[in-house]
């Protein structure tokens, strides 16, 4: 055990310092999931039936293939095929990013529907445009709605940036398990690197809780 | 344009929802600074009717004139520009819930009319003065009782600036006690000429505003006159067995 501390201690700072790798591959993913889920919700909800169509099977496709043979996918079959030379750390925030985006889109779909249909009919009754209301008036309240499932999609998306490691991205599995290997200290290593992600589903929960209080409108109990 | 030309026509309006014809060819006309009030059963297509007025619901049939121009609401800048010129009250005030009272009536202004936004507001703290709510800009529509809501709704329409105001039961998901204070803001609009169609339920106030009274049943206007013909001395049957219903209603109740 004492052996297991030693080499926590010594390893530490490499491994922590897979905490910022991380969590730029789960923050870009998540940003580039919102704008591409917010395009795609008004999409299928606002769109003509061939626009729905297509999302519907853009949703289905990045809903139901494996991560990892996304990424395998993308970096070894289409990327290297095309001849396009992109570092595993940009492809990762990339498939994750659109594997979230299909997700994403349904949660602020989900939140679109359930505003009442007069606040649509307000909006265009003092003039509004079609475009115009779905951004002034229907997405500020749905992003609002959609806070409680971004949540949960950030805890998920953390995770899943785990299995970046099998492109390379040295982000805090694969720092973990090189010292892991060269030391031995599977269990310690791996409890360690188990606490770091449990620590950052704690911190960023708390800090979409903030987030949410912080826009929630007054006088609406949610 | 003369005076004589009707400020809003709509010509033999149908709408059908599948089997279930809603509105069976109404027409009528409101000449500047009138102010015209539906009454009849509910389902009658008196909603309906106004929210095809203003294009909410497409219409199978007819035609909508405004000054005499007709409207083709197939092209989107033709149609929103009329928007802007028909002001819409709705039954159940459709305030848009993530602004507060003052941005409620801002956003038509400032994200439609491109009225910067020093000028816009100015304007809109003198909307929420003339229904009475100063006091209450920055409470949000959860904050605000249901009389403040529809007078904030009626605000955000006249910031608009709208030649014609379309009112669909403004005041009959509101709380007794919170009629009057409507009321009052809507009496305030016809003594300063605007001109008004309005559904209601309450007979004693429309017979004291309109010039005309529209009695609409099973998707056409049946009978139509001057307040105190329809009310009291309505030449159809059905409208005076309708009218002599509420017109006890009304009276028990004050």
């Amino acid at each position: 055990m004492l052996q297991g501390f030693i080499v926590i201690s010594e390893n530490l700072p490499y491994i922590l310092g897979g905490i910022s790798v991380t969590l730029t591959v789960v923050v870009g993913a998540l940003v580039l999931g919102l704008s591409l889920g917010i395009v795609l919700s008004v999409a299928q909800v606002y769109g003509n039936r061939v626009v729905q169509r297509t999302v519907g099977v853009y949703v289905w496709f990045f809903r139901g293939i494996p991560l990892l043979v996304l990424l395998f996918l993308f970096y070894f079959g289409i990327l290297a095929n095309l001849q396009i030379d992109l570092s595993p750390f940009i492809v990762s925030i990339i498939v994750l990013g659109l594997i979230s985006s299909a997700y994403q889109s349904q949660i602020i779909r989900g939140a679109i529907l359930s505003l009442p249909e007069g606040q649509l009919k307000a909006a265009r009754s003092i003039g509004m445009s079609d475009a115009r209301a779905i951004v002034f008036v229907i997405l500020p309240q749905a992003i609002r709605l959609s806070i409680p499932g971004w949540t949960n999609e950030y805890t998920i998306i953390l995770k899943d940036s785990a299995v970046t490691y099998a492109l390379g991205v040295t982000e805090i599995l694969a720092r973990s398990r090189h010292v892991a290997e060269r030391t031995y200290q599977h269990f310690w290593i791996y409890i360690l690197a188990g606490c770091i992600f449990l620590l950052l589903t704690y911190i960023g929960t708390k800090l979409f809780q903030i987030l949410e209080e912080k826009v929630r409108t007054p006088g609406y109990t949610q | 344009m003369t005076d004589q030309t009707p400020v809003l026509r709509i010509q033999n309006i149908e709408k059908s929802y599948g089997d279930n014809k809603v509105l069976k060819g109404v027409s009528l006309e409101l000449n500047r600074g009138g102010i015209k009030v539906i009454i009849g059963p509910s389902g009658g297509g008196k909603s309906t009717l106004l929210h095809c007025i203003n294009f909410l619901v497409g219409l199978d049939e007819g035609r909508i004139y405004l000054n005499g121009k007709e409207i083709v609401h197939t092209r989107k800048r033709e149609l929103t520009a009329y928007r802007q010129k028909v002001g819409m009250i709705f039954q159940d005030f459709n305030l848009f819930d993530h602004l507060n009272a003052l941005h409620n009536v801002l956003i038509g202004p400032v994200r439609v009319k491109k009225i910067p936004k020093s000028e816009a507001t100015e304007r809109a703290v003198a909307e929420l003065e003339r229904v009475g709510l100063r006091d209450h800009m920055t409470k949000y529509p959860a904050e605000l009782s249901g009389g403040q809501k529809q007078r904030v709704s009626i605000a955000r329409a006249l910031a608009m600036d709208p030649e014609v105001m379309l009112l669909d039961e403004p005041t009959s998901a509101l709380d007794p006690e919170l009629i009057g204070e409507v009321h009052e803001v809507i009496r305030d609009l016809a003594l300063g000429g605007m001109t008004m169609l309005l559904v209601t339920h309450e007979v004693g106030f429309a017979s004291s505003l309109a010039d005309e009274i529209f009695f609409m049943e099973d998707g056409k206007i049946v009978e139509q006159g001057p307040p105190q013909k329809i009310l009291f001395n309505a030449e159809c049957d059905r409208t005076r067995e309708f009218c002599s219903k509420i017109g006890r209603l009304h009276n028990n109740s004050s």
